[in-house]
């Protein structure tokens, strides 16, 4: 299937990455994203909802990771989110996740989003392995959430992945 | 430092306040988990992963809330009701519940209505006293 | 990809209520990335939907007296089926209160009888003149072009 134009990928990078713990990445926000012009036409500013997903997409890749992207993880519940201020094009955004409590069912996670030394959201998720919680609900066996996309998930992992492993290696 | 009864109460409320998006005074004992405070299979993991932190105890899976297995298994459960080793079952898991009313009509329909306030803080208050 | 999120205002009570519809199609760009074999209306596109649901009640019951609207808190916010290409949602939005910069809702999305997201939310509504006077034009113009909108999406 071709490439459209747009892609569901709210961040850009890891910073950094402790596998199974925190993680850190970073979303640059610009003129060039087309939503921005809708939201508000006349002085864009990044939409709460889009924070709240890429806030989703660094602690759903950290809980992904923690099980080696072998389950679905996906977003049930947002137990809260909060903001303190508004992001405008220019602005760089670092979002933290740490892992709160992890089951084989459901993971917790909290975040923090700030843009230099201000805090920005406050943010705090759960997750689940959606055999479980959605029993009787359709949905495709194969992991459609890190299947055929996770190679794009691990380019955003590029820098801080390998060196995770080589730490890990006995000595 | 042990925990009154009251304390735990008080906790526990403020858990599921949290995780439920309910008003204080809707947080009654008798209260039901899912009737009353409208609480779905996420927010029950929801409420074990705060129970864990709050109190600083380990919520081993279905303790607490042991009702899926049950459910399935076609040993414990007959035309919609859980039949005597059913029943069994139903009391070793859950110590924390007075089961009396739930044996006269055993009906798996009303097994949600177990689950309440009370059974809570029943299982919270016997998990920090054995610990 | 177009930042709106509803395409039809059903109904609205001034103060007190709003519903509003949206198509799912196929055509929308982010679905070929959520996900790739199971294209589905991402949950935060769902929780936007409810924003703007309440958004709209607002600019209706303050005449449009703030240029910018945002969301400051959600809570609770819950997914619970998916909603995939050809179904429409129908979201409700009640106020719980709606002050001059401040307003509490609890919102739920239905389609076909089915639920598919509740959540509780609060907006916060200011103009960009509060903090710097020089703003103002561009306050009127965000205002503007949201009362084109209107025509577009209102149920007048």
């Amino acid at each position: 299937m071709p490439r459209r134009n747009m892609r569901w990928i709210w961040i850009d990078k890891f910073t950094e990455f402790d596998s199974g713990k925190r993680a850190v990445a970073l979303k640059n926000v610009t003129l060039a994203e087309e939503h921005l012009h809708d939201h508000f036409p006349g002085f864009p500013v990044m939409p709460e909802c889009l924070m709240i997903e890429a806030m989703a997409q660094t602690a759903g890749i950290l809980v992904g990771e923690a099980a080696k992207f072998q389950e679905k993880v996906i977003l049930a519940k947002i137990k809260k989110a909060v903001f303190f201020d508004y992001v405008k094009p220019g602005d760089t955004l670092l979002l933290e996740a740490n892992i709160e409590s992890f089951a084989p069912e459901a993971a917790s996670t909290s975040g923090k989003i700030t843009r230099t030394d201000r805090l920005i959201a406050e943010i705090d998720l759960m997750f689940s392995h959606i055999d479980q919680n959605l029993a009787g609900k359709e949905f495709p066996a194969e992991n459609f959430v890190f299947g055929s996309g996770t190679s794009v998930f691990e380019s955003l992992l590029r820098d801080v992945l390998p060196e995770t492993i080589e730490r890990s290696e006995p000595v | 430092m042990a925990m009154s009864r009251d304390e735990i109460l008080q906790q526990v409320q403020e858990v599921l306040v949290d995780a439920l998006g309910v008003d204080d005074d809707e947080v009654t004992i008798e209260a039901t988990l899912m009737g009353d405070l409208g609480a779905e299979s996420i927010d029950f993991l929801d409420i074990v992963f705060r129970l864990e932190k709050r109190f600083g105890i380990k919520i081993p899976r279905e303790e607490l809330f042991p009702a899926e297995s049950l459910m399935t298994d076609s040993e414990l459960i007959h035309n919609g009701k859980l039949t005597e080793k059913g029943l069994a079952e139903l009391r070793k898991r859950m110590p924390h519940t007075d089961l009396t009313e739930f044996e006269k009509d055993p009906d798996i329909n009303k097994m949600a209505d177990l689950f309440t306030v009370n059974a809570i803080v029943n299982y919270v208050e016997n998990k920090l006293s054995a610990a | 990809m177009r930042f709106i999120l509803i395409d039809k205002v059903v109904s609205l009570e001034p103060g007190e209520r709003i519903k509003a519809v949206k198509n799912v199609s196929l055509s929308e760009e982010y679905l070929a990335d959520h996900f790739p074999t199971f294209p589905v209306l991402p949950g935060v596109l769902l929780l936007e939907g409810l924003i703007e649901s309440a958004s709209w009640l607002v600019r209706k019951t303050e005449n449009f007296a703030h240029s910018m609207i945002l969301l400051e808190q959600a809570r609770n916010v819950k997914y619970k089926s998916f909603l995939a290409p050809g179904a429409q949602i129908e979201y409700t939005v009640e106020a719980k209160m709606i002050e001059e910069n401040v307003s509490s809702f609890a919102g739920v999305g239905v389609s076909r009888d089915e639920r598919i997201v509740e959540a509780r939310f609060g907006l916060r509504h200011f103009n960009l003149a509060d903090e710097d006077s020089a703003m103002a034009a561009v306050d009127a113009g965000i205002i503007e072009n949201l009362k084109t909108r209107w025509k577009l999406v209102g149920s007048e």
